[in-house]
């Protein structure tokens, strides 16, 4: 694993929990780095790339819920499925559906060392915000 | 939102009624804690918490509030049962997270020699972690009996006695549970999690009773200056997670169809009158079942572990549960509301049940004494253990703290811990501990929370409980 980190993502101070904030410059940068983002405050690493590929789709009511339901996905996947998200490609994304190609590779405890445990990606002050190519969004997480 | 606060008394602040608030807020609190509070958000959530439909009276926060997400933790809210909500997010994702207490015959002087070696026998024994899977690997069947059954399930399994059920809340079951309605992720994530002591906040402690302020009570809880106790602190792992998620995500999307304005989207509700609500309800209950048999069945784990580290009997032990509380959790409870008893559901999000003496619901060996309430601090100081009180019922739907409550965030704490070894800094204390997580000492240091004794003398001032013991630790594992 590559232990620096990437600078796609800022760590936000929350009492109880932890929060990150993301920019892009578009809505599927913004999407592809929170995933990216939320392995990184998992593993406090870039995991080495996985060699298998999964297609993701789901759909939300509007880009906020969709954020934290694809998060959600990614993290279930981790939890669930102990498969590690090495990287994301975006195939489509609208207000209300994502549809992405993930990288994964199976959890391995001697490779992916746990920072800290994530319980869920909650709806608090959540918030996707952009246009033009200017695009942000702030998640926080319940651990 | 800037929030009105008005000073009450020594250890009460009203947030006055504005806004979109349907009742006011009430915080208690110390002018020492309370100048925490306005650095951050958890007055606001209070606040919205108060905009709720149904809410009755107050919207509540104990002395331990703190920043959480959609609720603050330690926020108590009561709902009327045909106007009032259900909330996911007033119960949080750890469904039933909560504590218990085993008393031992064991003095600190038979214990010290040993108990680097019992810290490590309990490391290895007791799974504890991200993702760590339990000794007890359950198929669906089992499963779903112990999302019906809780405690009583694991106790007939052979881990722990009968009358263990009797000093656990709700006598370890949950009643209204079906867990036919459950997501095939939580059953998934069910299987393999239960036993299992979970990660951050969550551990098993060692500690010596190290002042007793009530003699009688202290005695018909088992409690003497010197003995030594067994503490437990977990959840209902990604069983309970999962089925929290679910139905924040179905309420959530339910609100926006009907177009319902909340103040936080982790506010999603549904009408406790309805079929959504029921069934979260019904899903709840199965996760508050899990999470009873998993402190159940660690409890064993480690009154095993004692016996085979110590090489002695179990009566030479003498380990005795005290008693099992949950501080995540809604309920439909019975109370007294301007002179007229009403059925009631009670969130309480980071808050414990606070039953006084005579309370029905109280087994007969508490009739007396009050219900324990058991309130841990942070790994380096106290923890509480305290009985219910009348103030409780007069004040706060039957409630009190749940624990220190966070001071710094994760990452301040990391940031404060730099260049330190939390762990060697604990040893040179007398206390030893082991831990999975990379992070989690740091995160987890004993400056990372509030001074648990100001907390717990709030709750003891305003009559919430009353304190009885106070509990030092010796070692604890960290997941």
């Amino acid at each position: 694993m590559d232990n620096k980190n990437t600078q796609d993502y800022i760590l936000l101070d929350h009492t109880a929990d932890m929060g990150f904030e993301i920019k892009g410059a578009d809505p599927a940068e913004l999407f592809k780095k929170a995933g990216m983002a939320l392995i990184h405050v998992i593993l406090g690493a870039v995991p080495s790339p996985g060699a298998d590929k999964m297609k993701v789709s789901l759909k939300g009511y509007d880009l906020s819920d969709l954020m934290v339901r694809w998060l959600t996905e990614i993290l279930y996947l981790f939890q669930g499925e102990y498969l590690v998200t090495t990287d994301i490609i975006i195939d489509s994304l609208s207000d209300d559906t994502v549809t992405a190609t993930l990288i994964i590779s199976p959890f391995n405890p001697l490779e992916h060392e746990i920072l800290r445990e994530i319980k869920a990606v909650t709806y608090h002050q959540i918030e996707v915000t952009g246009k033009d190519n200017i695009w942000n969004a702030r998640v926080i997480l319940d651990l | 939102m800037e929030i009105e606060l008005k000073e009450i008394d020594n250890n009460r602040w009203l947030i006055p009624k504005r806004g979109q608030m349907r009742v006011p807020g009430m915080i208690f609190s110390s002018p020492q804690l309370i100048r925490g509070l306005l650095k951050d958000q958890s007055l606001a959530q209070v606040a919205n918490v108060a905009s709720l439909p149904g809410i009755v009276k107050h919207s509540l926060a104990m002395p331990d509030i703190h920043w959480g997400y959609g609720f603050p933790i330690g926020g108590v809210a009561a709902f009327d049962m045909e106007e009032g909500i259900v909330s996911p997010g007033g119960v949080g994702y750890d469904i039933n997270c909560g504590c218990r207490l085993m008393t031992t015959s064991l003095t600190l002087d038979e214990i010290k020699p040993h108990i680097k070696e019992l810290i490590s026998a309990l490391f290895k024994n007791i799974p504890a972690g991200v993702g760590s899977e339990g000794h007890v690997h359950l198929n669906k069947k089992d499963e779903a009996r112990v999302a019906e059954e809780g405690a009583a399930w694991a106790i007939k399994q052979g881990f722990g006695q009968m009358d263990d059920c009797e000093k656990t809340e709700d006598y370890g079951t949950f009643k209204g549970a079906d867990p036919s309605i459950l997501s095939e992720r939580a059953i998934k994530r069910g299987l393999d999690q239960l036993g299992t002591l979970g990660s951050g906040n969550h551990f098993l402690e060692v500690q010596v009773v190290d002042r007793i302020y009530n003699e009688k009570i202290a005695r018909v809880f088992n409690l003497s200056e010197g003995r030594i106790t067994v503490f437990i602190h977990s959840g209902s792992r990604g069983f309970g997670h999962q089925i929290c998620d679910d139905f924040l995500k179905e309420m959530g999307r339910e609100a926006h169809i009907k177009n319902l304005q909340l103040p936080d989207r982790q506010l999603a509700c549904a009408p406790i009158d309805s079929d959504l609500g029921n069934r979260y309800l019904s899903a709840m209950a199965c996760a508050a079942n899990y999470a009873w048999a998993n402190r159940q069945i660690l409890m064993h784990l480690a009154f095993e572990t004692l016996l085979s580290t110590l090489s002695i009997g179990p009566r030479d032990l003498g380990m005795k549960l005290l008693y099992d509380v949950c501080h995540n959790i809604a309920k439909i409870e019975t109370h007294n509301l301007d002179g007229i008893d009403r059925s009631l559901c009670v969130h309480r999000k980071g808050a414990t049940r606070s039953l006084p003496p005579g309370h029905p619901l109280l087994p007969g060996i508490f009739q007396k004494t009050g219900q324990p309430v058991l309130i841990p601090g942070d790994m380096g100081t106290f923890s509480y253990v305290l009985a219910g009180a009348d103030g409780a019922m007069e004040q706060s739907f039957g409630s009190s703290c749940h624990g220190a409550g966070r001071l710094l965030s994760r990452s301040t704490a990391i940031k404060t811990a730099k260049g330190r070894s939390i762990h060697r800094e604990l040893e040179d204390k007398g206390i030893f501990v082991q831990s999975r997580g990379k992070e989690t000492l740091k995160e987890e240091m004993p400056e990372a929370y509030k001074d648990v004794s100001q907390v717990v003398d709030v709750v003891h001032e305003t009559g919430l409980a009353t304190k009885v013991a106070r509990l030092r630790p010796l070692g604890a594992i960290k997941g």
